[in-house]
Parts: C-alpha cells; structure tokens; sequence
C-alpha cells in the first residue's frame, strides 16, 4: 500500500502540491483526476523520486521512500509510467522491456516477460523490432510492459491516454485494472480524462491546485454534477 | 594509378589510430554530451607509461595491457576532476575545464619523462611488405594495428549489443529520465563511458607511437583528425566514428601523398566545415529518428 501524508512541492514560487494526502491500496486502481495545472505530473513525479518534495511522507507498505533516488524507488517495487513517450525507440521492443529489470535475476525476468508477453501478445510478436516502428498505443503498451518487468508491487500511471483513441485507452486500461486485481497490484493512475479513468477505477481522487478536493467512490465521484463541473471542466 | 593505390592502402592503420580516438570521443559524447578535449592528452600519458614497461620488461602485450587500464582509472579521474565540480553549471565549463585537463597532462608527462620526442619500438617489423615483386606500403606492423583495432571494435560492439552493461549504457545515453525509472544507475554508466573511452584512446596511443614518436604534444594533431571523423560520423555513432575515421586516415594519406603532409589538418578542417555547413547532424546521427 502506497501513501501519502500532507505532500508539499514547490517549483520556486509555485505550490504544485500543497499538503496532499491520499491512499493507494493493493488489488485496485486509484484515479487522481483534475484540470491541467492541478499538479498530477508533479505528484507522480515526486512520487517516483524525480522531484524532491518539501515536506510530508510518502509511505510505501509503511516504510518512507521520501528522497530516495528513482533506480532506488523502481528497485524497491514502485514503477512509474511517466507521460508522453517513455519508451526509447533506438531500442528494439525485447530491449526495451529488459531495460525494465535489469538488477533481476534471468528467471525472475523471464517470468515478467511471459506476464507481459501474455497481456501484450503484440510486443512478443515484434520483440525483434525497433520500438519506432510501433504505433502510439502500442508504444503505451510497450512502457506499461516496461515497468512491470520491475515487478512492481505499485503501478504508478501517468496519463496514459495522452494522444490515443479512447478505444484503445479503455482497452489497455482494462488490461490493467484486471491485472491489479488478479496480482493483488497497487495502481495510482493519473488522468485529465476523467469518463475513462473514473470507469476503471476503485477510488477516485479529484485534485485541484495541489489540494485534494474530494475523494471517495470512483462510481459517486463520476456522478457528481457539482464536482465535474467545477473541477473538470465539462 | 600504382601511387593512389599504395596511398590509399598507407592510410589505413593511421585512419584505425584515428578511428580509434574518435570513438573515445563518442563514447564521452555519448554520455555526458560533451567533447573531451583531454582525451589524446590522456591517450599521451598512458602511451608513455606503456613506453616505461616496454622498455623494462620488452613486453608488448603487457604494455598494451597496462595502458588499458591505466586508460580506464584516468578516464574515470577526468570524470571526477571535470564533471563534478562544474555539475550544476552548463556543460560550457565542463568542456573548459577538460583543456585545463589537456594542459595538466602534458606539464606532468615533460615533468616526468621530459619534453624530448621518443622512440617506441614496433613488437613487429614495420618494413613495408615484399609480394608480387614489389614492396608495398603496409607493414606487418599496419596488419596487427588493424587487427587489434578490429578486435577492439567488436569487442565494444558485442559490449553495447549483448550485455546488460551495454544495454544501460546506451539506455543511459539515449534517454537518462527513462533510464533511471528502469532503475538503471545513470551516474555510473557515466562514468563507465569516460572510463572506457580512456582505454580505448589508451590503445590508439600505443599504435600509433611506433610509427611516430612520442612526446607531451605529439598527439595534439590526432585530435584534430580524430575531432573531424566523429563530428562528421554524428557525435553519437559509433559505426560513424570508426567509418569516418579511416575514412580521414586515407584522406590524409591522399592529400600527403599527392600534395605535402602539412596539407592534410587544412583538408580535415575544410570537411569539417563543410559538413556543419550541409549536415550539421552528422552523417550517421540518431536525430532524425529521434523526432518521430
């Protein structure tokens, strides 16, 4: 289990994160939703050790991981997906996901790679290929697959529908919810698409500049007039 | 026709040595994005130790050997001496500092084996060959530079290609954020960059001494060939660094040939020029992937 406890994050003047608090448990997904600027990438960064925080705790499975080095937080079972194009195309699809494990041992990686092979049948079926050559959901598939040949005990997602079709988005995201509950996987996924996130989603958090505005119910947050439109803006 | 063969074929192990150099100067790109103007200077001093067990021991191979590694713990001091301190500042001061690094390596190689050229004897003949009723311009000695240089080529390709060292290094070079997410440590692979581009510099010292001479500037030139080749290769291609090299190597051989060997800096100045002038990426860059 993955929390937080008043989080402070500043970028010179700017509070991107000013006093969150937020709970991710094992076996579901958690969705932190809200507008651009609502300081989601910061959390998620600051989380995998990108970004050094100010003050608060993050406890992960009740040990604190506050400025640990990221190699340091990944090897220690928390995996980022970060947003945008977080897979390097100079190396083929195999290469790619082995990049993910390294400090493992071959057997342990093997049987990542059957997991991923088995939930992304098409990156087995390219694994020789450049990762250029992929397509842009395919390439997500390729750095969820990434980060969970870490064998992640917390799944962290960064908007991960940034420039693909909804069809697609909803396909991998399933993948993922099923596999959080099947692997008992702690999934913190952050989303300005909230109709998608909220669908896949135990709990959802609704964050606005920095500050945690509701959290509950995945299924109430998303029929919450009031909240969506002051909030999420449609 | 017989003059531009046997030119042609005179370029080739001075264009390894020149390949070479280049690839130290890509693998340093590659890590830190930056040029390490200390490399031939590095290169000199580890030539100079491997001159001091030559002539104790008459050992060739132990020669190269030591140089090699004295070329990674140099490679990996630099690093100290030039990243760390300027870290938090740009890469401009870094890339001064490694001058500052150049001129201290000389001062110390005159202060300890002094400032006279010396010669490093060949552990082969390097006569020209006799076949065919004619001798030609390549020694057994040429044949054992391009042997070594070609082991080493792909010894480090197998390296990059097969190993997980490689595998983080080039993950390291290519994107360090996603790098680091993989858990791969990024610092180190760093450092392991400038260390083994100091061996590989190590080892075009030591072939290329037998057939020039050895003192504290007698690499300088090497610098300037070996700095053409991998900005013309692309900086972060180690396939164009050793094609460009020996590519410069025969150009070299050419210009010297028909014209003066004092020629030939002029010629590699003016492809450099005229490269950033046409394709300022370089020839075998990554970049133009890289923007899909």
């Amino acid at each position: 289990m993955l929390e937080t406890v008043d989080l402070c994050v500043s970028y010179g003047a700017v509070k991107a994160l000013n006093g969150m608090s937020l709970v991710v448990p094992r076996g579901e997904v958690t969705a932190v939703i809200g507008a651009n600027g609502a300081g989601k990438s910061t959390l998620m960064r600051t989380l995998a050790g990108l970004v050094t925080l100010q003050s608060g705790q993050v406890l992960f499975d009740g040990v604190s991981v506050a400025g640990k080095k990221p190699e340091d937080i990944v090897r220690n079972g928390m995996a980022l997906v970060p947003e945008g194009r977080s897979t390097i195309p100079e190396l083929t699809i195999e290469e790619n996901l082995r990049l993910g494990g390294l400090w493992r041992s071959k057997t342990d990686r093997g049987a990542s790679k059957d997991l991923v092979f088995d939930l992304f049948p098409i990156l087995g079926q390219r694994a020789s290929m450049r990762a250029d050559t992929l397509s842009g959901g395919e390439r997500q598939q390729l750095a969820i697959g990434r980060a969970l040949m870490s064998d992640p005990r917390c799944l962290l997602l960064d908007e991960p529908s940034l420039g693909l079709a909804p069809l697609i988005v909803t396909q991998i995201l399933e993948l993922v919810s099923r596999l959080a509950t099947e692997t008992n996987l702690a999934v913190l996924l952050v989303e300005q698409n909230a109709v998608t996130a909220l669908r896949v989603a135990t709990t959802g958090v609704v964050l606005n500049l920095g500050e945690v505005v509701k959290s509950g119910p995945a299924a109430e947050i998303a029929s919450d007039e009031e909240l969506r439109h002051a909030y999420l803006g449609y | 026709m017989t003059n531009f063969i046997d030119f042609l074929l005179g370029g080739f192990s001075n264009g390894a040595v020149i390949a070479l150099m280049a690839l130290a100067l890509v693998m340093v790109w590659r890590s830190t994005r930056m040029v390490n103007f200390a490399q031939v200077g590095q290169a000199m001093f580890t030539t100079y130790i491997a001159l001091t067990i030559q002539q104790s021991t008459g050992n060739w191979l132990l020669a190269l050997a030591v140089a090699m590694g004295a070329g990674l713990i140099l490679g990996t001091i630099v690093f100290f001496l030039v990243i760390r301190p300027v870290k938090n500042s740009d890469t401009t001061g870094a890339i001064i500092a490694t001058f500052g690094v150049l001129i201290a390596l000389q001062a110390g190689a005159g202060m300890i084996w002094g400032g006279d050229p010396e010669g490093f004897l060949p552990p082969v003949s390097n006569a020209g060959l006799e076949f065919a009723g004619r001798i030609w311009p390549i020694s057994l000695y040429d044949i054992l530079v391009l042997a070594v240089t070609a082991a080493l080529v792909i010894g480090l390709t197998l390296l990059f290609t097969r190993t997980s060292l490689g595998l983080s290094m080039r993950a390291a070079a290519f994107n360090p954020e996603v790098a680091r997410l993989s858990g791969v440590r990024v610092n180190r692979m760093l450092i392991t960059g400038w260390a083994i581009a100091g061996a590989t510099g190590a080892v075009g010292g030591v072939l290329i001494a037998p057939v020039s001479t050895i003192s504290p500037n007698s690499f300088d030139i090497l610098l300037v060939f070996a700095f053409t080749a991998a900005v013309i290769g692309g900086l972060d291609s180690l396939i164009g660094a050793v094609t460009f090299g020996i590519g410069t190597g025969l150009v070299i051989s050419l210009v010297s040939g028909y014209t003066d060997a004092s020629n030939a800096p002029v010629v590699a100045l003016v492809l450099l020029a005229l490269n950033l002038l046409l394709k300022p990426d370089g020839v075998f860059s990554h970049h133009g992937s890289r923007s899909v």
